[in-house]
């Protein structure tokens, strides 16, 4: 074995390096793996196989659906706070018809067109006359916080009677399709034609460059302005989905109840854009990243720490993953 | 053939127009948007003092400024990152943290209190509390190099999730001299609240709008190339207009202990109507940028809304949606007006 | 004509300046050196090199080799504060000020005036100040209620040149800085530059309009491919002298001989109009031509452009695309009917630094590469490969990124995008600036190649000498209207460049 004499010095620094390198290049992957490490080492229920399945079903599904939405407004350079709105208003036309005996299936349209009339509303805010998305979007969930307050007569939740939930209900929030449970069913399903869209489409194609460079697509003689209103729409229609689910799952609509999952998917989009390796919006990231923050939240708990510890350590990981990337990007370009 | 020599150089088309011409239509329009505000503050006022009686007593208007003063004092924090941060709130200034830090700070000074400390102590710790957040705000930003929105939603998660761990979730009660004193009334019925936030936009109003440095925030929020060439050290001013904010959340967090008689959860909550209500200032503003006069005036103006809901039955969870109309009406004005004059 | 006395000795002195950008070489050893007390000219054509000589000298960039010495000092590294520091200020095209500033605060930003014994703004001192200044210096006056984002594009400059020399330079740069001033703006800022330099300060001035340099200069420098192939003295020189100067002889060989029967109109132009940019311009381009289009900043050129792909809306006149009338054109519009525009700005409109030389490629042709909205990834990476090689476009890959391309080799991009769309109107914003030589053959060839396969170009340059040995026909816009048309073969670029500036002189000379 001749190794070079000047070589024999270096094996552990370059091994650092390139460890060095990997974290810089794949830091997602590195703190999920190291994370898991962590939780399995502390907990010896962690990776068991009903742990596993509660951190889908309990801290991931209603979260990957939102954040997919999520993605898609980021792709295109913007961010739609007003993801709860669609949510709720989906929620509540989906119970409400319910309530009213319509079939599930007519009254899950009318949830899916109330999540996409959101969306469309924020596409004419956006596209039509130029308001910057975060503001336009801010607008919409403050003018949906108060139209749900009238359409509740001051906010009083919509229960469906135990009784009186039909069997299709029933199945969307908490049957199985051989074996898995259907809203994990509904989110891999989401995941699979997202992230075919974004890799294999025009329309994500054309989204993404929008989102990088807005007058390149303009000067290309593409119809950018269209592109963002139909992506905005189409983030509507992602969220009523969530909120068919959510609905389904605990058979009541509770007036902007939706706004609790808008940070947490804005933070995991985020982590999945800013840890990928061109920087992209990407759904393979985002669902990273809502993985990342599920087991962190999952995993606390279970090592017996306080739960209230679990926000700070979701907000701690997403803090040093954001200022990790940043670094990493300055590293990139020095 | 003899030809003139032209020596002087041209304009693009030699016309010597008032080329105010469609900057002068865009003051105009500026002009209107303002003056429609203010004329739509007073319509609402109108409203209310004839239809609830009640309304334009001095003691309700004193209640309406007490109401006001702990959305008042976040909105001015935040008004101070947005105007040196510039106009573009999402890679701009911006911070989320500011009701968590209210929250937290709160924490911490009824903690204290409980604890048998004095009113100094406490005081001293929340203000820290408050710019300890706006110290983080500021190194992520201005050193990590991360955009203000994550940024601050990041720190937002972990001061709230403190917040927690402190509370467990309950209510701190506290009461001290100062408590008392900040819950009293003053001259006339005026709850003392209310003159804490007078004096308070006073003093930051003048800082803000009346001095080098309150310039120089401005200079590097809206032109950062241009405060550079002016040799302003720009990553300095945007670091403290964070630990300034932080500090206003530290502020705010005493205000609601004394409000409130004790920490409570839920302090979240704040957050996006004091964000609508910091943007909605600047039209109270001449050059349509944020000021502190103009917070102040958009304080008011959603204190009164939801006084006056109140006062005539109207649930005033729809002033949200009151809110929301206006910041839409408001951005897609100044939207479409910067549209016409570029 | 009596020459202010002056301190023996030179303000600025460059010698042998090198500098690269991306392998292109912007100066290949220039010099210059500026007397004290002087006003001294320097002209160029786009390209020869002026403002990288002036980023050099604003420490935004550093030679690759040669010296630079500011008061008989050499300065190995300059840096924007070091320069400010030794007196020298700028007086850009981009002005930084701040938009919603008034006068007085962006002229004192940075040494505000406070009320004696308080920490407050002096705000009625700045403002009386600014006011007496700005009288003082140009007997203009402003409200001092005005923000800066209301007032015309002169005034802004002047507040600009106002705030320099509240720091009493030693030496003022000017560059292009009366491309916006309307005449007696322009007058009021050649009186002031006559009294400074009466005053000591040394002025240079970069300028396309000779006419100014000739009323203005003490002396001149001409700057050609990156070297200063003359500096004359104004009394001993004229404008046409100069323009001869300034244009190259030695690089016909570079551009290659076509020979296409032009067809039939493939774009009728008439009566277009665009208030405040152009008036009544109306002309025709026919399959296998190359229409050549010149101008000075502002002479509504590249407005004419815009209007063509619909990047601007004008106020009258029609537009003809083969045969069919054209209303309302919009960009997605104008790609439909066959138009291609290749921006000036490259990094910003042309290109996505951030995305991959295919993802680039197809942007604009992706449509063709769609089935039941999902890619046909396997022709579209064919397609790039293909354009790749055709163009000859030098990167790692398809898979690369844009930005790691030179300048070059991203104009091809930005010009290729548009070839697998077909596109029959290519509309081509200085395709070569800031473009290595080897490219800028490369990209004539291509333009020619467009031409021998039936595509109508029109090309807009402000380098002459390319302009005139890669079109057929040249039409000139001033203040707005097209003012002469040429034909390329009949014509030089001395001839044009007099057109473009406005000069009748100098036309008497050449032509």
């Amino acid at each position: 074995m001749a190794v070079p004499a000047s070589g024999t010095a270096r094996p552990s620094s370059t091994i650092l390096q390139a460890a060095y390198g990997g974290i810089l290049r794949y830091p997602l992957l590195v703190a999920l793996a190291a994370v898991i490490v962590l939780f399995s080492l502390a907990s010896p229920v962690f990776l068991t196989a009903a742990n596993l399945q509660s951190i889908l079903v309990n801290n991931v599904t209603l979260l990957v659906i939102v954040t997919i939405a999520m993605t898609f407004a980021v792709a295109v350079g913007g961010i739609d706070l007003s993801v709860g709105t669609a949510i709720d208003f989906a929620s509540f036309a989906f119970v409400s018809l319910v309530l009213a005996g319509q079939p599930v299936g007519v009254a899950a349209l009318a949830g899916l067109a109330s999540g996409a009339l959101v969306g469309a509303f924020n596409a004419v805010l956006i596209s039509l006359i130029g308001i910057s998305p975060f503001l336009a979007t801010l607008g919409t969930l403050f003018i949906g916080r108060s139209l749900q307050q009238i359409l509740t007569n001051g906010g009083n939740p919509v229960y469906l009677p135990p009784a009186g939930v039909p069997e299709a209900f029933r199945f969307l929030g908490r049957g199985t399709l051989a074996g898995i449970p259907v809203p994990l069913v509904i989110a891999g399903a989401l995941i699979l034609v997202a992230t075919l869209v974004f890799a294999r489409t025009r329309f994500g194609r054309v989204a993404i460059a929008i989102g990088i460079q807005p007058d390149v697509v303009r000067y290309s003689g593409v119809a950018s302005r269209a592109h963002v209103a139909v992506t905005f729409i189409l983030v509507g229609l992602i969220a009523a989905v969530a909120g068919l689910i959510l609905t389904a799952t605990v058979t009541v609509y509770i007036p902007s109840s939706g706004n609790a999952f808008l940070l947490n998917a804005i933070g995991a989009t985020f982590i999945g854009t800013t840890l990928s390796p061109l920087g992209r919006p990407n759904i393979p990231g985002t669902v990273l990243g809502v993985l990342l923050l599920g087991i962190v939240a999952n995993g606390l708990l279970l090592t017996g720490l306080n739960f209230y510890w679990q926000q700070v350590g979701t907000g701690t990981l997403i803090f040093a993953v954001l200022a990790l990337s940043f670094a990493r990007r300055r590293h990139a370009k020095a | 053939m003899s030809v003139e020599l032209d020596l002087t150089p041209l304009s693009p088309l030699g016309q010597e127009a008032t080329p105010a011409g469609p900057a002068l239509g865009g003051q105009i329009a500026a002009l209107a948007l303002r003056a429609g505000s203010l004329i739509a503050f007073a319509v609402i006022v109108a409203v209310f003092a004839i239809t609830a009686p009640y309304f334009l007593s001095v003691g309700n208007i004193g209640n309406v400024v007490g109401q006001s003063a702990i959305p008042g004092v976040l909105a001015v924090g935040l008004t101070i990152v947005l105007i040196a941060g510039g106009s573009n709130v999402v890679t701009g200034g911006i911070d989320l943290s500011l009701a968590a830090n209210m929250g937290l700070s709160a924490a911490v000074y009824a903690t204290l209190a409980q604890a048998g400390y004095g009113d100094g102590t406490a005081v001293a710790a929340a203000l820290l509390t408050g710019g300890i957040i706006g110290a983080v705000n500021a190194f992520a930003v201005v050193v990590a190099g991360i955009v203000p929105l994550l940024a601050t939603l990041a720190v937002m998660n972990v001061v709230a999730g403190i917040e927690l761990v402190l509370t467990q979730n309950t209510v701190i009660p506290a009461t001290t001299p100062l408590l008392s004193a900040l819950s009293s009334s003053g001259p006339l019925g005026i709850p003392v609240l209310g003159l804490v936030l007078v004096v308070f936009t006073l003093i930051v109003g003048a800082i803000v709008q009346f001095t080098p440095t309150g310039l120089r925030l401005y200079a590097v929020g809206e032109f950062p190339e241009a405060g550079r060439a002016a040799g302003l050290p720009v990553r300095r001013l945007t670091a403290g207009a964070f630990v300034a904010s932080g500090l206003c959340g530290g502020f705010a967090g005493i205000l609601s202990v004394s409000n409130l008689s004790g920490s409570t959860t839920g302090s979240g909550e704040m957050l996006l109507p004091v964000v609508v209500t910091a943007l909605l200032g600047a039209v109270f503003s001449r050059r349509l940028v944020p000021t502190i006069g103009g917070t102040l005036l958009s304080t008011l103006f959603v204190g009164i809304l939801v006084n006056g809901f109140q006062l005539l039955n109207i649930s005033s969870t729809l002033v949200n949606g009151v809110q929301g109309i206006l910041i839409l009406l408001v951005v897609s004005a100044t939207t479409l007006l910067r549209k016409k004059e570029a | 004509m009596t020459l202010p006395a002056h301190r023996p000795g030179a303000a600025l002195s460059f010698s042998a300046i090198v500098k690269h950008f991306d392998g292109a070489q912007a100066l290949a050893g220039a010099s210059l050196t500026v007397p004290r007390g002087t006003v001294h000219g320097l002209v160029g054509q786009n390209g020869a090199g002026k403002s990288t000589l002036i980023k050099l000298l604003a420490g935004l960039h550093q030679a690759d080799d040669g010296q630079i010495e500011i008061d008989g000092v050499e300065h190995r590294t300059l840096t924007p504060h070091l320069v400010e520091t030794l007196g020298i200020h700028f007086i850009h095209q981009d002005r930084l000020l701040v938009p919603t500033f008034t006068v007085g605060e962006a002229l004192f930003l940075g040494r505000e005036p406070r009320i004696a014994g308080t920490p407050f703004l002096d705000r009625r001192l700045m403002q009386r100040r600014a006011a007496d200044i700005l009288d003082d210096y140009f007997g203009i006056r402003i409200p001092n209620s005005a923000l800066i984002r209301d007032l015309s594009t002169a005034e802004r400059q002047i507040v600009q040149i106002t705030r320099a020399l509240l720091d009493q330079p030693k030496v003022l740069v000017f560059d292009e800085p009366t491309a916006a001033l309307v005449r007696r703006e322009a007058d009021i800022l050649f009186r002031l530059i006559r009294r400074l330099r009466d005053e000591g300060v040394t002025i240079l001035y970069v300028s396309h309009y000779l006419n100014e340099i000739e009323a203005l200069c003490d002396a001149v420098t001409v700057l050609r491919n990156g070297r200063d192939v003359a500096t004359l003295p104004l009394a001993q020189t004229s404008a046409s002298e100069i323009a001869g100067l300034m244009i190259a002889r030695d690089i016909g060989e570079m551009f290659p001989k076509r020979d296409v029967v032009p067809g039939h109109d493939i774009l009728k132009v008439h009566g277009l109009q665009l208030s405040g940019k152009y008036h009544d311009v109306s002309f025709s381009l026919r399959r296998g031509e190359v229409l050549g289009l010149t101008g000075l900043l502002g002479s509504g050129a590249k407005d004419v452009l815009r209007t063509l792909f619909g990047l601007d809306q004008a106020d009258g006149g029609t537009i003809e695309i083969d045969g069919q009338p054209a209303r309302r054109l919009d960009p997605v519009r104008a790609a439909q009917r066959e138009l291609a525009l290749v921006p000036e700005d490259r990094r910003r409109n042309g290109v996505a630094l951030d995305m991959t030389v295919g993802e680039n490629l197809t942007l604009s042709s992706l449509k063709q590469f769609t089935r039941f909205g999902f890619l046909e990834t396997a022709r579209e990476r064919g397609e790039a490969d293909r354009l790749i090689a055709r163009l000859e476009i030098k990167t790692a890959g398809r898979d690369a990124l844009v930005r790691t391309l030179s300048g070059g080799n991203q104009q091809k991009v930005a010009i290729a995008k548009w070839l697998s769309r077909h596109s029959q109107i290519y509309l081509l914003d200085e395709p070569t600036v800031g473009v290595d030589i080897g490219s800028k053959v490369e990209i004539y060839r291509l333009i020619g190649d467009l031409a021998e396969r039936g595509a109508g170009v029109i090309v807009l340059s402000s380098d002459l000498t390319e302009l005139v040995g890669i079109t057929d026909r040249i039409l000139v816009l001033f203040r707005g209207r097209v003012i002469r048309a040429f034909a390329s073969a009949e014509t030089t670029p001395e001839a044009v460049l007099a057109a473009s500036t406005g000069s009748s002189e100098v036309l008497r000379h050449v032509g």
